[in-house]
């Protein structure tokens, strides 16, 4: 069975910008193909043209020889594509089950087969590991877990074509693992597996091909046996980055005790102690459902506490709300950018001021030339790419959009003392990452108290001064960046 | 010349050059249909005196809808505050200036209430509104025990009826354009309306900013109340008395208005520039359905689908906006000189 799919001269247009420029490539059936490149290189366009969710201006796809001629998602569907977006398209309020069935359910005569439904979900849930109640409605679980049944509605479809876009950005290592099997099965049975990540480590453990994008044209293709990590960033950022953390300038002057939390319990956390220092950086590890961004929601006052003390500088505070926690000096970058970090309907422009309206105030008015500067600054500092701040977010790429909602937060106008970043390197390419280390770093040498929550094990190990594990909404244990090694680290994250 | 011609299509592709051309097609037709009476001055005078009424309640809707709620009991309320200053005014000797404010006052406990069923018991603002249409017609008739109540109180009959320049432009028509830039520039320039598109655009992430959109929300019901009761008002002075029906059956016309000018449903978009053409191509509706002589009985009907009309709209154009990649399939020549 001669499968692939092939690319052929696809050029794709947006105002002030080429996304994809005359790109052609082959992928292989039964070879998983990974599709690289830096944020804003047309990766997820190139996806939503095999959708059928954007046209192509110019060029074909060419599946086993023949043309495609769909023109919708429905269409590519009925071909057998299948395509995993980076942001989630699932309904909060329906249930796991309905969302995953959600193009056909079971009917029985007019109405639901609700039995049929669970038991054919339940096999599903069972065969990617998750331990989550089919009824439960979407909305309530984490974004991981989130991301898990998104993937499952595609795998359900049993398509031939199936491709990833930043499957696992949500996700830390036991899902990874579980994804990767189930990723290996569909290579086995000879699909064609188009798959995109910013995870470098991950791109050399599944995938056999790997294409490089960059502004939208096609650099490259490599094999990945005999391809080194170096090489390939090289290829997608176009220089040499050298060692990200060994080239980090840090701050070396840690202070006084800037964020303390006594006995604190909510519905989520449970017995919280901890001390960040002015200066410090306090990694955050941890599985999914260990409670960080619970953790980060209930110091920022965005969920309500039951007990226990939060000080911050020596003094103790009261939040009533994410309003009184920002005009205290405290920042909450937040994890699911789509629902709690940005306004995707609004400019860059207005996202980036929308928390220091007061400071960009002259007289009673809003003033233009000083949000303008503030974005301006928050554009060139992570290097957002953009024709223009006035472009609404939901344009942006991924990675981009990821950099607004770090511009906002970290914008000269705040006067921030606790920055706590949820994830924030979530989505973003391996050059820019290295930048936004620095830019974190450079936070801490400005003496703010840095939390920094990722699930990207090495990150948090290489970057944070501190870490501190978490499982099942507890603290297990706190270890310096000298003790800590990834065992350490995810023997205390399994405790229990 | 490329730009000029690049310019010339944002133009043509622009919502409000739509309106337009909306506006003039509807124009043209009535003016053929009503044998030129349509623009004759003193038609469109009278286009203009009653544009107040519907004009208050239109910055009402837009501002609600823009946060994301809605506000069904505008006309109810109007029409009890107008009862309420009627009798005041006429049975109880009150000044017109402080029966004014008791009015509005009353008006905004119902918008305090419409704001706190919807905050606090977290009823859908369409429940809670329409509960409170009830609720507020109930009020009415117990100011007045289902009779109608004449008025004729000179400042006020004036604002609602004068004119000036030889009676040409009616007072009522400045007022409501002076509310209509003021409301704009607080919409579009200051720090709280930018909040009212951010709440109405993303909820949880603004709340996560640090905004306070309950606060915004008691403010836009209130005020929504508030400028029910001036329509209300103003309406009784026109016609020199209070009916029980006041502007009930004009419930929906803000609201019409508004999503005519592109004021989404789904909260987040739009404007107030927009919304008074919207008013404008209203008016100009309204008024065409009396020059045509539509029988009365049909305009609650004919209303209705004008409301179901703009309703569509606004769901095609909020689709063409999230497809707007595939529709801009041809037009790459343009776009790369953007
Ligand atoms: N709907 C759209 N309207 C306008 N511009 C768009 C749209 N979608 C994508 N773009 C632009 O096309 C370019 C490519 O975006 P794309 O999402 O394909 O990048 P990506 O490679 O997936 O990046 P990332 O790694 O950040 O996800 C970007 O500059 C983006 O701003
Ligand atoms: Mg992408």
């Amino acid at each position: 069975m001669p499968n692939y799919v092939e690319f052929n001269k696809i050029s794709k247009g947006f105002p002030g910008v080429q996304a994809l420029d005359d790109v052609s490539f082959r992928v292989q059936g039964g070879r998983i193909c990974a599709l690289m490149g830096e944020n804003g290189a047309g990766k997820s366009t190139m996806l939503k043209i095999l959708s059928g969710d954007y046209q192509a201006d110019e060029g074909t796809i060419i599946i086993d020889g023949m043309p495609a001629s769909y023109h919708s998602p429905h269409g590519a569907l009925k071909a057998s594509i299948s395509v995993i977006y980076q942001e989630r398209q699932l309904v909060p309020g329906l249930s796991v089950m309905e969302n995953i069935f959600i193009e056909d359910l079971p009917k029985k005569g007019i109405r639901i087969d609700k039995a049929a439904l669970r038991k054919m979900t339940q096999h599903i849930l069972d065969e990617f590991e998750l331990d989550v109640n089919p009824s439960e409605p979407v909305g309530r679980l984490s974004v991981a877990h989130q991301q898990m049944i998104e993937i499952m509605k595609a795998y359900r479809r049993d398509s031939e074509i199936i491709a990833f876009d930043e499957p696992t950005a949500p996700l830390s290592e036991s899902e990874i693992n579980t994804l990767f099997k189930v990723i290996r099965r569909l290579k086995e049975a000879g699909k064609v597996i188009i798959y995109v990540s910013h995870r470098m480590s991950e791109i050399f453990q599944i995938s056999d091909d790997i294409v490089v994008l960059k502004d939208g044209k096609l650099v490259c293709e490599l094999n990945a046996d005999e391809t080194t990590e170096q090489e390939l960033i090289t290829a997608m950022v176009g220089r040499d980055i050298g060692d990200t953390y060994a080239e980090l300038c840090r701050n070396e002057n840690i202070g006084e005790v800037m964020l303390e939390v006594r006995n604190l319990e909510t519905d989520d956390v449970h017995d919280i102690n901890l001390e960040v220092r002015a200066g410090e950086i306090v990694g955050f590890a941890g599985l999914i459902g260990a409670g960080r961004t619970e953790l980060a929601r209930a110091i920022f006052a965005a969920d309500p506490i039951s007990s226990g003390e939060i000080f911050l500088n020596g003094q103790k505070v009261n939040f009533k709300s994410p309003k009184d926690a920002i005009a205290a000096g405290m920042a909450l970058c937040p994890e699911d950018r789509k629902e709690q970090g940005l306004v995707l309907d609004r400019t860059i422009n207005n996202n980036i001021t929308s928390a220091v309206l007061e400071k960009v105030k002259t007289g009673l008015f809003l003033d233009k030339k000083k949000e303008r500067k503030l974005s301006h600054a928050a554009v060139e500092k992570y290097s957002i790419k953009t024709p223009s701040i006035e472009k609404k977010v939901v344009e942006l790429s991924g990675g981009n959009q990821q950099k607004v909602i770090l511009g906002r937060w970290t914008s000269e106008a705040m006067v921030t003392k606790v920055l706590i970043l949820d994830e924030p390197t979530k989505g973003i390419d391996v050059g820019a990452k290295a930048e936004i280390y620095q830019a974190i770093c450079d936070f801490a040498k400005a003496g703010l108290a840095v939390i920094f929550i990722s699930s990207e094990l090495t990150e948090v190990i290489n970057l944070a001064d501190r870490i501190i594990v978490m499982a099942q909404g507890r603290i297990t244990g706190s270890l310096s960046r000298q003790e800590a090694t990834e065992e350490k680290v995810l023997k205390l994250a399994m405790h229990h | 010349m490329a730009d000029i011609l690049g310019g010339m299509i944002k133009i043509v592709k622009s919502k409000m050059f739509a309106l337009i051309v909306l506006l003039a097609i509807l124009s043209t037709i009535v003016q053929i249909g009503s044998n030129g009476i349509f623009l004759h001055p003193i038609n469109i005078r009278t286009i203009l005196d009653m544009m107040i009424i519907t004009g208050m309640m239109t910055i009402g809707a837009t501002l609600l809808l823009i946060a994301g709620a809605l506000d069904l009991s505008v006309g109810t309320v109007g029409t009890m505050a107008g009862m309420m200053f009627a009798v005041l005014l006429r049975y109880h000797h009150f000044h017109w200036a402080v029966a004014l404010i008791l009015c509005l006052a009353l008006a905004a406990v119902f918008g305090l209430i419409n704001a706190t069923l919807v905050n606090f018991a977290k009823f859908p603002a369409f429940i809670a509104t329409l509960g409170m249409a009830s609720v507020a017609e109930g009020v009415s008739f117990l100011f007045s025990g289902g009779a109608n109540v004449s008025l004729s109180d000179p400042f006020m009959r004036n604002l609602a009826t004068g004119r000036f320049m030889n009676n040409t432009i009616p007072f009522s028509i400045i007022i409501l354009l002076v509310f209509f830039i003021v409301y704009g520039i607080i919409l579009s320039k200051t720090k709280f309306g930018r909040q009212i598109y951010l709440v109405g655009s993303n909820p949880t992430a603004s709340r996560l900013v640090g905004i306070n959109s309950r606060r915004i929300s008691y403010i836009l019901f209130i005020n929504s109340s508030v400028l029910g009761a001036f329509a209300g008002i103003m309406f009784n002075s026109r016609v020199a008395a209070a009916t029980t029906l006041g502007i009930t059956d004009r419930q929906f016309f803000g609201l019409i208005a508004a999503i005519l000018g592109g004021v989404s449903f789904g909260g987040g978009t739009g404007g107030l520039g927009g919304a008074f053409v919207g008013l404008l191509i209203f008016s100009a509706f309204a008024n065409g359905m009396f020059l045509l002589r539509v029988d009365s009985f049909w305009n609650q009907a004919i209303f209705g689908m004008l409301l179901l009309v703009s309703l569509a709209f606004d769901y095609m154009r909020s689709r063409a906006t999230y497809r707007s990649p595939r529709a801009k399939r041809k037009s790459k020549k343009t776009t790369t000189t953007a």
